[in-house]
């Protein structure tokens, strides 16, 4: 299923300046700082999921907005497809947003409420030339379907959509764009569980489909034990394990992903959830 | 997998419009356009040229010929206050509206940049919000020179700022939205971020307020031209009719009361409309 590398990213590190006090500003010292996420390296591949979970505050959403310089990172690499997303700027550095897109946590507060769901869409393919995107319906359509919503569902707005709805529109919009790489930054969190069964079905489907790749973050085990190929545990800002969920969650090697699996209110369904599927 | 649920209630659950219309706004609406008619028709309904003279009739009280009666020189006041409120809401509809244009995007842009610029443009509005507002007019007309196009241009001077200082802290809080970030994330230009997504969704509150200025641009423009430094003789403007019948204001009390009355009127008519949309705007809020 997984294929070759394609995202690689080293020693990824964002260090937030904590405030000086007085005497360090008037003695020009550096501010103390904090590294939200400290040199963190990792690999995707095409087709392939990679779950990132960890506690809050462990750096997740930042290393995630940090690979399409949402937040700028301050040491390490990130290498798509042999570009140097770093050294990018301008129409590139846009090029290479569209093809790494990103589905936020809130579906409320990711859409613009004053556009309509296929006026959304639709502007996403035509910014970026995508082939269809000259004509509206077929296009919105398409991608609609691609989501497992209704055409009809172009012409409304977000606020007459449900969560899960909307965060299907917000998929679509993504996928407009055409991407290789799809980041779910707690894409499934504010969701109620039934509705987050569906929209992780309809992931594995898009992976199947699309050949995506996919940086699933997210804090609850469950949704990662359910789609991810591999898994990252990260804390305070690091990875402190990764590999093969089925590995990791039936037998943890870091001391903090015993932690964190055991903190888990069914740790055993976990390990059950990850084996194999009987053929 | 063809999610049946969803499928079902996007059929089923279209919400029912929102109750947009409340009394105030009506009547607010029905004044305003009632005079804004009044004004556009003036050359058919006023009965004489605004700038007729006519001394045999001077000082006429309200009559058949005269609904209004006449000033010192007999010119027909209801004919000049049509014309008077027709350049009236001309000039103060430009001032108040390019005012807020102006701040409204200056105010965005310095949101959405950031940093010096918006360190640069904050501190710019606050001076002029710190000056007076009429002292400033007053100051930009001495410069320019008095008419209409001093009066103009001193309150656009003075009246964008408030607006960038609006549409500046709405744009702050609109900036941390995941919508405006994924228009970073999804590769959008700056202008499309800022013109097709930031602003439809922070003008409302400018809108609203402008109502409050047409009100003040209104009775700053009457009072300027009550002055002498607006609207200059013999054009007809609502402040110099009243300001022509100060002198007879116990003898022919028409000449300054009906325009006066006229410019409450006006004003009573736009803050219900302020106030109507205010009210119907929280039933919109999700708009």
């Amino acid at each position: 299923m997984t294929g070759e590398s394609m995202l690689q990213v080293r020693d990824l590190t964002k260090r937030f300046v904590l405030r000086r006090s007085v005497g360090e500003w008037v003695r020009r010292q550096p501010g103390e700082t904090h590294a939200a996420v400290n040199a963190v390296s990792f690999d995707l591949a095409r087709g392939e999921i990679l779950g990132l979970a960890g506690g809050s505050g462990s750096g997740k959403t930042t290393l995630a907005r940090m690979l399409i310089r949402l937040v700028e990172p301050d040491d390490g690499s990130i290498v798509l497809g042999g570009l140097d997303v770093r050294a990018l700027r301008g129409h590139d550095l846009r090029e290479v947003r569209r093809r790494m897109q990103m589905v936020f946590q809130d579906p409320y507060s990711s859409l613009n409420p004053r556009l309509s769901v296929g006026a959304a869409i639709h502007e996403a393919g035509r910014v970026h030339h995508q082939p269809g995107s000259e004509d509206a319906g077929p296009f919105v359509a398409r991608l609609l379907d691609l989501v497992r919503l209704p055409a009809a569902a172009a012409a409304r707005h977000p606020r007459e959509l449900s969560g899960g709805q909307r965060q299907r529109v917000a998929v679509a919009r993504a996928l407009a764009v055409g991407p290789e790489v799809l980041i779910a930054d707690e894409a499934v969190s504010a969701l109620d569980v039934s509705i987050q069964t569906q929209l992780l079905n309809l992931f594995l489907d898009l992976r199947d489909e699309l050949g995506l790749a996919m940086l699933f973050v997210a804090h609850q085990l469950s949704v990662i034990a359910e789609v991810c190929d591999r898994v990252a545990i990260m804390h305070l800002g690091e990875i402190v394990e990764i590999g093969p969920t089925a590995e990791v969650f039936h037998s943890p090697q870091a001391p903090y992903t015993r932690t964190l699996l055991a903190a888990h209110p069914r740790p055993m369904a976990l390990a059950d959830a990850t084996d194999p599927e009987p053929t | 997998m063809l999610d049946l649920e969803s499928r079902a209630r996007i059929v089923g659950r279209r919400l029912r419009p929102r109750r947009l219309y409340n009394w105030e706004l009506s009547a607010g609406l029905t004044i305003v356009g009632l005079l804004l008619l009044a004004a556009l028709l003036a050359p058919y309904l006023a009965p004489y040229q605004p700038n007729q003279v006519s001394v045999l009739d001077s000082l006429q009280p309200p009559s058949w010929h005269h609904w209004m009666g006449t000033d010192f020189v007999g010119r027909d006041v209801w004919s000049r206050v049509l014309y008077g409120l027709r350049i009236d809401m001309l000039v103060v509809a430009v001032i108040t509206y390019l005012g807020l244009i102006v701040g409204v995007v200056v105010g965005t842009v310095a949101g959405y940049v950031g940093g010096w610029l918006d360190a640069i443009i904050g501190r710019l509005a606050d001076t002029v919000i710190a000056f007076p507002f009429i002292v400033l007019v007053l100051a930009v007309i001495a410069i320019v020179g008095p008419g209409l196009k001093g009066v103009a241009i001193g309150v656009i001077i003075a009246g964008w700022a408030l607006y960038a200082r609006l549409a500046r802290s709405e744009m702050m809080v609109l900036r941390e939205q995941p919508f405006m970030m994924a228009t970073k994330a999804l590769g959008y230009s700056h202008l499309r971020a800022i013109f097709r997504h930031a602003l439809p969704n922070l003008v409302r509150t400018s809108l609203v307020y402008s109502t409050v200025d047409v009100v003040v641009n209104m009775l700053v423009l009457a009072g300027m031209s009550y002055l002498g430094l607006g609207q200059q003789a013999p054009g007809a403007d609502l402040g110099s009719i009243i300001a022509s019948g100060q002198g007879y204001l116990l003898s022919a009390w028409w000449i300054t009361t009906i325009p006066g009355a006229v410019l409450v009127l006006f004003g009573f008519g736009v803050s219900l409309i302020g106030d109507g949309v205010t009210r119907g705007g929280l039933a919109m809020e999700a708009l």
